[in-house]
């Protein structure tokens, strides 16, 4: 089980660096397609997806 | 080219600004890694899931890592062209609409510089994400299952590499070409489902650029046959080509469309 373990914490690790880097994006962005707390939801709770999603479709560029 | 060289560090401080550097490879990472790590503990998944009937063997513990790599490349070869062009269907019109084009256009600069500075940044990004999540799949498939060899895999990434700079050069032409919406459509319909219909039609045919793919993963096993392949790459490259120039031609058309 620890090898488990072992194998899925870069995993881990990737997804929660994804989900932190998005996450101080959106706090620092001054707009957003929409609004921010929906992202916020979006980007916690749709696993992988959430992230990809914020940045390619969420960012609003100045 | 210098002109090039000042373009491209603009264009490399957006990508570093839109942290597009860092999320990209990131992805294709966490899709090169999931693959082989899903297969190897797909048992232990399933029962720790469901309850399987007694001696049931799905036969996934048998796998070779030729298999496994295969099937990596598969799920890879989904992510990868959509998402390089969603976030490069912007990288031309977008300038034109947020009035940066304005500031550019004024200035002396060639329309083939300002192409190539964009081109060589979208490729940066894509190439350097590719080869990296295809490397880390590759070290967790020699980790759980057994050795392949290390030229196989260089070939295979070499020939992935050339099918990533197709997919950059059509994105970066088409955002040359039309509106943001219209360009990330044509581009998908030119890499996306075209590389689905040649997937259920293809066998009709043996030289295309979306067969690239295929090949890339036939290094594994043996070879691809060496005119099919070799032809295929003649034809991409030069597909790549004109293209290009398609773009360059395209931004200095456009150039009366920008909003100031």
């Amino acid at each position: 089980m620890s090898s488990l373990l072992l194998m899925l914490l870069p995993i881990i690790i990737i997804q929660f660096i994804l989900m932190i880097v998005a996450l101080i994006d959106l706090v620092k962005i001054p707009q957003t397609n929409g609004p921010k707390w929906l992202w916020a939801i979006v980007i916690v709770f749709a696993n992988i997806l959430g992230p990809i999603i914020y940045f390619i479709f969420g960012r609003k560029q100045v | 080219m210098i002109q090039w060289r000042v373009l491209l560090q603009k264009e490399w401080r957006d990508h570093v600004r839109s942290l597009k550097i860092l999320w990209i490879p990131l992805v294709f990472v966490l899709y090169g890694v999931m693959q082989p790590v899903t297969l190897y503990y797909m048992e232990d998944i399933m029962k720790a899931v469901g309850n399987m009937p007694e001696g049931f063997d799905m036969g996934i513990a048998d796998m070779t890592s030729v298999e496994v790599i295969s099937s990596t490349v598969g799920q890879f070869h989904l992510i990868v062209s959509l998402i390089i062009v969603l976030s490069f269907m912007g990288i031309i019109s977008k300038e034109r609409k947020n009035r940066t084009a304005a500031l550019l256009y004024v200035r002396p600069i060639s329309f083939a510089s300002y192409y190539f500075s964009k081109w060589s940044g979208a490729t940066i990004v894509a190439l350097f994400s590719t080869i990296i999540g295809l490397l880390a799949s590759y070290y967790y498939t020699v980790i759980l299952y057994n050795e392949v060899e290390v030229w196989r895999i260089a070939a295979l990434i070499g020939t992935y590499s050339l099918w990533v700079l197709f997919v950059v050069t059509v994105t970066v032409t088409a955002s040359a070409l039309f509106s943001t919406g219209v360009a990330g459509t044509l581009a998908i319909l030119l890499t996306y489902f075209l590389q689905l219909i040649d997937s259920i039609i293809g066998q009709f045919w043996t030289v295309s650029p979306w067969k690239l793919g295929t090949y890339a993963v036939t290094w594994l096993g043996s070879k691809p046959d060496s005119s099919d392949f070799w032809l295929s790459v003649v034809v991409t490259v030069v597909a790549i080509i004109v293209l290009m120039l398609v773009g360059v031609f395209g931004a200095r058309k456009n150039m009366e469309n920008i909003k100031i």
